[in-house]
């Protein structure tokens, strides 16, 4: 089993970094007190109105919000994976690592598990602050569980994009820019901070196919309503399968780029 | 002597048409060191890659302690420690955590990691500031820790690539003494690459000497710096009045003197075969017994400049424009002046 050893040991690297980082952690813990705190909030007033309550499927904005900000918080999360990768190339420590006989597949995937579990702990986070803020997760604990881990294997996917784009372009200003062009309207063009009813058309359309809806819906399901696996079997699926998919396409793009 | 590396007709082309090392064949022998000297570009870093296994070869056969790397990289790896040329330290890890990874990367548990850990950090110094993160190492330290986590599993072969590029001439010592340590008391083999001779010469059993992607001399260092002609002894006697044939005379028969020729200002050059040094206190000693002052003595020894001048016949290359190479050219160029 190095293999799994080998993957660990990439990411607990990567983790002893974060949590070394004062400011990554307090960032990590602020960023959804002020998303939940402000966002919520603000737009809580629209949700007042019966038509808008029907098309939220709930009385609370912050609770149709919360799972929005979770992938949300995720999905930026995964982009680290990135950097870190272009770091280590640029200190040498990528080379190092592949003089040394881990499995060459245990970098990539090691680097996916740290981000997962990084964005793990910042979903409990919002879990917490959501539940101070009033949210009630219909399905209590074990539903919260599940969250967690729905969201964990969502940040896989957008990890291993940031990875494979990262052995690509192998700087950091053009991986940024190239992740942040993908990200944010990944975000908008999905029902997770607004509601597919409120949307224009071509939005909506554009919205049912989105990944970020697909993982938001079972999560939104676990968190209002309760375990109805019939709503949330698809959204689990597609978001496996493309964390999947891109955890090998990772693979593959990372094998190309250091074959010399 | 049972053989550690053996490398036949090794060509790389890199991707974009560079013929970095261009059919080179070399072998060295178990608890040998083996120095390749040579400059800026010569193909060294490429070499070293490919028979770790970090570089495809294009061409050629390498064989690590008899097994073929392309076959078995996993073996090969697991028998040998290397030491990039760029120390790569993840400086916001502390030493023990860069050490303790490292080891777990090379499959060891726990316990042999504290075992070895604390062993080779004691050796390189580095055992009281294990638990300070590397952004407050010096660059000998550093450069030490690299070299330390290179060794953490015990390998048989040792490669390192210029371990003292960049360090001050005390710590470049240091780590002198610790490489030959090395050999002593772990019956490592070394391979090592720099472009100083005088590193080349203090260490290394056999050295290569390498341009261009192929090796123009292989010899031991006491060889190839005869075949340059040696150490030269510039002597001005005080009186030139004197008779001084019955001293020349002695200074032939001294041991390790290959000539003594006046040149036309009245100044002596004595060419000897090595140890140049060694000999002025025994040329003093024999100037006074035949009653000759002397009034200047001075001593030069052959430099990176004389090898490539003999061995491939230019000057070395003028080195491209990166800060590295501008910093690596000054220290140089202060050695060859001294
Ligand atoms: N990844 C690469 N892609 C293309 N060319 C390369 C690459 N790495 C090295 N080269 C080229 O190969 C040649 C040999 O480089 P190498 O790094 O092996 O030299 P070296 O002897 O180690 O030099 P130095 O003393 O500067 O470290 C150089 O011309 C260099 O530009
Ligand atoms: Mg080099």
């Amino acid at each position: 089993m190095t293999f799994l050893s080998d993957v660990w040991y990439v990411a607990w690297r990567e983790l002893i970094k974060f949590f070394r980082s004062k400011v990554r952690v307090v960032v990590t813990l602020v960023q959804p007190l002020l998303w939940l705190g402000l966002m919520g909030n603000v737009l809580q007033g629209f949700a007042k109105a019966p038509y808008v309550q029907q098309m939220l499927g709930t009385q609370s904005y912050l609770a149709f919000m919360t799972p929005g900000i979770i992938l949300m918080t995720v999905l930026f999360g995964g982009v680290f994976s990135g950097i870190s990768i272009i770091w280590d190339r640029r200190i040498g420590y990528l080379e190092k690592m592949m003089a040394a006989p881990i499995s060459r597949g245990a970098i990539p995937l090691g680097k996916m598990l740290a981000a997962a579990i990084q964005g793990g702990i910042q979903v409990l986070i919002i879990v917490f602050i959501a539940t101070g803020l009033g949210v009630r997760f219909a399905t209590g604990p074990a539903g919260i569980l599940l969250i967690v881990l729905i969201a964990m294997v969502f940040s896989t996917i957008l990890s291993g994009f940031s990875l494979s784009v990262a052995v690509t372009v192998k700087t950091q200003e053009t991986l940024m820019a190239l992740v942040n062009f993908l990200t944010m309207p990944l975000m908008f063009t999905s029902n997770a901070l607004f509601p597919r009813a409120a949307m224009p058309a071509w939005l909506a359309a554009i919205a049912k196919v989105n990944p970020v809806s697909h993982a938001v819906a079972p999560i939104r399901e676990l968190t209002l309503y309760g375990w109805n696996w019939g709503a949330m079997y698809t959204g689990i699926a597609v978001t496996v399968g493309l964390a999947l998919a891109m955890a090998l396409f990772a693979q593959w793009m990372f094998h190309r780029a250091t074959v010399e | 002597m049972s053989v550690a590396v053996e490398v036949e007709n090794l060509v790389k082309v890199y991707r974009g048409g560079v013929r970095a090392v261009d059919g080179i064949s070399f072998s060295i022998g178990e608890r040998e060191i083996f120095g390749f000297l040579g400059p800026n570009g010569a193909g060294k870093s490429t070499t070293i890659k490919c028979v770790i296994g970090l570089l495809k070869p294009t061409s050629g056969h390498i064989r690590v302690l008899g097994t073929d790397v392309r076959h078995d990289p996993g073996a090969v790896k697991r028998s040998i420690g290397y030491a990039a040329q760029e120390t790569a330290v993840d400086d916001r890890l502390t030493g023990w955590e860069n050490l303790y990874l490292q080891g777990r990367f090379y499959h060891l548990s726990r316990g042999e990691i504290r075992r070895r850990g604390e062993e080779v950090l004691k050796l390189f110094g580095l055992w009281e500031r294990r638990n300070d993160t590397a952004d407050t190492y010096s660059g000998g330290m550093l450069k030490r820790l690299d070299i330390a986590c290179a060794l953490i599993h015990r390998p048989r072969i040792l490669f390192l690539d210029e371990p003292t590029l960049g360090l001050d001439v005390q710590t470049r010592k240091t780590i002198w003494e610790y490489i030959e340590k090395l050999r002593a008391e772990h019956e490592m083999t070394i391979f090592l690459t720099t472009h100083y001779m005088e590193e080349a010469d203090a260490l290394s059993d056999r050295v290569a000497i390498i341009d261009r992607g192929r090796i123009v001399a292989l010899d031991r260092p006491g060889a190839l710096k005869a075949a340059i002609g040696g150490d030269l002894i510039t002597v001005r006697f005080s009186d030139a009045g004197a008779d001084l044939e019955p001293l020349l005379v002695s200074l032939r028969g001294l041991d390790g003197v290959r000539e003594v020729r006046e040149t036309s200002d009245g100044v002596h050059r004595i060419v000897v075969e090595r140890d140049g040094d060694r000999l002025i206190p025994r040329i003093v000693r024999l100037a006074e017994e035949h009653g000759v002052g002397i009034h200047s003595i001075r001593l030069k020894r052959p430099t990176l400049d004389d090898v490539y001048l003999h061995y491939t016949g230019r000057e070395i290359r003028e080195a491209g424009g990166s800060r590295e190479e501008l910093i690596r050219t000054r220290v140089m160029s202060r050695r060859i002046r001294r």
